[in-house]
């Protein structure tokens, strides 16, 4: 069956509405260690719902810790995971990918360039001191991109909304594609949280979609 | 494949926001789509202006890195670096991002200019006349045309600009039919590319540093000064980071490469050459040399050169480098047993009057531990040729101006010496033309340069194409106003430092501001009106043709489209190659006998000690108490003559105090921040200038016996932000209204109010005998308070 995308304007607007509050979930996830409320959130019977459809299931071990505890742990986990001391996931799209020229792949090396120089093109102004290619930057930048595709739906401009998607789909293919499912095993690999491995699950499957990798039905 | 539907995918969007809605944002890091693009378009955060960009290359230094021009309504808004460079990789120097400055200087010249007044008058009111570029053309044509009428069209003396490419400059003086195009190479460093073209067949080398294990430095600085500037400068702080290098810097003064080493020695002033030797012998001693490198791959076996060298004992040196003699040991074994290791030199080690003896010297210690063009060793560059156009104009017999008999070996011209060899009458000059170059500044003697300058019996008629009104300018009949290096087209290559060979297009980023022309216009519309036969070689239907024939033989590049493909995007290399380590095991080095010339018949043939050879500065030992070396030295923040107008760069550094030690001051009973004087003795050679002025600045950062000024600051010419407005023109050709020049808040600070000074004028010609390249390195001056 050939799919025809969405069926009218006011469904590839709660698309990109959607999309931009699962990516700014994701920046969110991906920038530091959850808070009690980012638990509880994700606990909801919505959500759970919700995640269940893009296969990520939390057991009930997870839904029935006490989420004060939780954090604690989770924090531990999460400096661990991401920051060291000793070996560590770098969160950074250079440190997985190797550039043109570059005999491996190194921190601030040329993806983090061309990650920096896309940002530079489509108008996102990045705080100061942070470093671009960061995997909830790359989040982040897509959550601004989708929810500029909403804004654009809901005035009716469906010709800039559709250069905002197209936008999205490159900087998906181009850049988180290239890392995210490498990322998202080594996270499976070194965490015994099945909070980071499903949250990296949910990043990868998400990544997949944008990218047509994932068959998207009505 | 997995499945998602559009219904589930929205309620998982919903959910989403729900848990976002509760949890507080920590850290936003973006500040995302604020002024959201439309369609992939740059645009103004705050204007909401749309931008266009377009790929260039940087003259704000010789690198020559690639550079992003952001344009808004035709208005240059922000310079940023091209990734597409291999060089910088998307980095830019303070240089190359202020060349806003450059381009939009509120007194840069926009029309052309003829002189009124008597010739030197440059300043007074009254002294220049604003004409047309037809009259101006027409002036420029007659002169010319009345020279070669004469039949003297080698009285033609082109001094180029170095920085650029300027080859058409030197097509244009061969076309007219005069030798006499003359680069500045020999002001800033050609002793090292003479001494590395005789002894491994390339003018020049490339550190391997990225890939090195220990990098030993003598004199030089990449991380504020060296050629390929930001590409070196990247490329030697991931050897350091990534790479683990462990860094070992001989100088006379802290420099922030020093400050990123391991160890810096301070080495009594112009004794590094037998440092270097001393080092060579040690490895020799102790049997640390690759015996198999040396036996295939140089014209001197193991035990003659061992024998030779033994008169360097780390003893001698101690007492006479002031380095101890467990150093010097520890070093070259270390250097020797360490793989890879490279030696890092630039032209500092070699501006002396022994330069090229002291390059030849550091060359060996990487020569005789075999770390020769190989990852992490020393490399021979790697650079793509141009094609002069055809049909290219014959290259006229040489003179005594390009090529001065008694520098055989220097193959680039001796243009330090021109205007020595002009008042000496060596050759008469009919027309002078200076492109882009500030020789007054820049050379050493500046003040006989002037002299000779406003002599109209030395040089008839000047004509000096430049952007700016510089000190040279100063002294010329016409001045014709050129574009700025963001304002045409050139094509630019340079050696890589990332030992891949690039190419790189200098294209307008903006349209020429005003009245101003372009270089390949005015030598083009030039070459026509006089004519005579040197119009064919101008014959371009456009800029376009003549870059394109440029670039035809670089295969790769042509077939994806070539000056197509530059245009788009600045530069090109090939993407699947790699560094070729180790190219000259299959053809041999370029030299006579196909090896390393470690003993040199060429030299032999000059007079010149055959081998590498330590010759002692004939002043050295007889240094009174009061007498210092001067050192003038780059920063990353001016470029020599050419960046002083740029406010941003001159904000940071415009003055120049001289560096002393406080060991050297308590002595001499100078405090910090006294006004010093700066004097040549009478009997250390020749300049008309004797003295220089200036404040002390107290620091241990460098040897007792020197003292340093920085370099590219105290204009006396060039527009006010050079000079920190306080030498106002009576009657400024044409001021633009510019805010930045009501910002110049330094310019009641110090004795030179904010501007500095320039030391060079005291500094005598001095040049290698060998390399003819200037040895800034050796003067001596003494110090005395004010």
């Amino acid at each position: 069956m050939i799919d025809q995308g969405p069926r009218d304007a006011g469904q590839a607007r709660e698309l990109a509405k959607a999309r931009a509050a699962l990516y700014r979930l994701l920046s969110r996830v991906f920038v530091a260690k959850p808070t009690e409320e980012l638990l509880r959130g994700l606990k909801d019977k919505e959500m759970l719902d919700a995640l269940a459809a893009y296969e990520v299931v939390f057991g009930p071990d997870f839904i029935a810790a006490a989420e004060e505890q939780q954090a604690r742990e989770l924090a531990v986990e999460y400096t661990r995971l991401f920051f060291g001391p000793g070996p560590h996931i770098a969160p950074f799209e250079s440190v997985f990918v190797r550039g043109e020229g570059e005999d491996r792949p190194r921190l601030w090396g040329q993806a983090t360039v061309e990650v920096a120089n896309f940002y530079r093109e489509a108008g996102l102004e990045m705080a100061e001191g942070v470093t671009p290619d960061h995997l909830s930057l790359e989040f982040e930048a897509m959550a601004a991109l989708a929810q500029a595709e909403a804004d654009k739906r809901v005035e009716g401009d469906a010709e800039s909304a559709e250069q905002l998607l197209a936008m999205q789909d490159r900087f998906c293919r181009e850049h988180l594609l290239r890392w995210v499912p490498a990322l998202c095993r080594e996270v499976d690999r070194s965490s015994e949280s099945s909070f980071y491995r499903n949250m990296a699950l949910l990043a990868q499957n998400q990544v997949r979609t944008q990218c047509g990798e994932n068959d998207l039905i009505c | 494949m997995r499945t998602i539907s559009r219904r589930d995918f929205i309620k998982l969007g919903v959910a989403s926001a729900a848990v976002m809605a509760v949890e507080s944002q920590l850290n936003p890091i973006a500040y995302a789509a604020e002024q959201l693009i439309e369609g992939g378009r740059s645009v103004n955060r705050t204007s909401g202006l749309p931008r266009s960009f377009l790929p260039s290359t940087c003259m704000q230094c010789p690198a020559g890195c690639g550079i992003i021009g952001y344009v808004e309504e035709s208005h240059l808004v922000k310079i940023g670096g091209n990734t597409k460079n291999l060089s910088n990789q998307g980095t830019l120097c303070a240089r190359g991002q202020a060349g806003i400055n450059a381009v939009y200087d509120p007194e840069r010249l926009l029309k052309p200019l003829k002189r009124v007044g008597a010739r030197g008058d440059g300043r007074e009111s009254g002294a220049w006349e604003e004409i047309e570029w037809d009259q101006a053309m027409e002036e420029v044509t007659g002169a010319l045309t009345s020279l070669k009428s004469e039949g003297g069209s080698r009285k033609l003396v082109f001094l180029t600009e170095d920085r650029f490419e300027d080859d058409l400059g030197t097509r244009f003086t061969h076309a007219f039919g005069s030798p006499n195009a003359i680069g500045s190479l020999s002001v800033f460093g050609s002793n090292k590319a003479v001494a590395n073209q005789i002894t491994w067949g390339a003018d020049g080398d490339m550190p391997d540093v990225a890939n090195s294990k220990f990098i030993l430095v003598f004199g030089a600085n990449p991380l504020e000064s060296n050629p390929q500037y930001v590409g070196m400068a990247r490329r030697f702080i991931n050897g350091l980071s990534s790479n683990q290098a462990k860094v070992v810097v001989f100088d006379v003064r802290l420099t922030n490469t020093s400050m990123m080493s391991n160890q810096l020695h301070y080495v009594n002033p112009g004794t590094m050459g037998l440092l270097i030797l001393t080092m060579a012998n040690v490895i020799m001693q102790e049997g640390l040399f690759k015996r198999s490198f040396i036996e295939k791959w140089t014209n001197i076996t193991p035990e003659e050169l061992a024998g030779n060298l033994t008169q360097y004992t780390p003893e001698r040196a101690e007492a006479e480098t002031g380095v101890e003699a467990a150093v010097i040991r520890a070093t070259a074994t270390e250097f020797a047993t360490t793989e890879p290791a490279t030696t890092f030199t630039d032209a500092t080690l070699s501006s002396h009057i022994s330069g090229v003896q002291n390059e030849r010297a550091a060359m060996l210690l990487s020569i005789i531990t075999g770390n020769i063009d190989l990852r992490g060793g020393l490399c021979l560059p790697r650079k793509f040729d141009l094609v002069e156009p055809e049909p290219a104009p014959p290259v006229p017999a040489p003179s005594a101006l390009s090529n001065p008999p008694q520098f055989p070996l220097a193959s680039q011209q001796v243009g330090v010496g021109t205007f020595k060899q002009i008042k000496d009458l060596v050759e008469p000059v009919g027309v002078l033309i200076t492109h882009g170059v500030n020789p007054v500044y820049s050379n050493p003697d500046g003040g006989m340069v002037e002299d000779v300058l406003r002599d109209e019996t030395l040089i008839p008629y000047h004509v000096a194409i430049t952007p700016f009104f510089t000190e040279t300018a100063e002294y010329a009949d016409i001045i014709l106003p050129e574009t700025t290096y963001l304002e045409d087209y050139n094509i630019e290559v340079r050696s890589s430092p990332e030992l891949v060979p690039m190419v790189g297009l200098r294209q307008p980023v903006i349209q020429p501001l005003k009245e101003t022309r372009s270089f390949y216009d005015i030598a083009t519309e030039l070459a026509t009106k006089v004519g005579g036969g040197m119009e064919k070689y101008f014959d371009f239907s456009s800029v376009d043709e003549y870059l394109a024939a440029r670039i035809s033989r670089i295969d790769g590049l042509t077939q994806i489209g070539g000056l197509d493909y530059l245009k788009q995007h600045g530069a090109w290399y090939d993407p699947r190659s790699r560094p070729d380590y180790g190219a000259y095991q299959k053809a041999g080095f370029n030299t006579p006998s196909g090896k390393i010339e470690v003993k040199s018949q060429q030299l032999a043939e000059v007079g010149a000690p055959i081998l590498p050879t330590y010759q002692p500065l004939t002043f050295m030992g007889q240094l009174s108490e009061r007498d210092m070396v001067l050192t003038i030295y780059d920063t990353a923040l001016q470029t020599d003559a050419y960046t002083a107008n740029c406010m941003w760069l001159s904000e940071i550094l415009h003055d120049n105090p001289v560096w002393i030690n406080p060991k050297t001051a308590e002595e001499m009973g100078i405090e910090d921040g006294d006004t010093v004087k700066l004097t040549r003795p009478s009997n250390v050679g020749e300049a008309k200038e004797r003295s220089v002025t200036t404040t002390a600045y107290l620091t241990e950062g460098i040897h007792p016996k020197v003292v340093a000024m920085a370099n590219g600051v105290g204009h006396t010419a060039f527009g006010r932000i050079a000079q920190a407005e306080t030498i106002p023109y009576k009657e400024p050709p044409k001021v633009l209204r510019d805010p930045n020049t009501e910002l110049v808040w330094w310019s009641e600070r110090g004795i030179y109010k904010g501007k500095g000074v320039n030391p060079k004028p005291i500094v005598p010609i001095s040049l290698d005998p060998v390399g003819g390249g200037e040895a800034w390195n050796d003067m001596v001056v003494t110090v005395a308070k004010l």
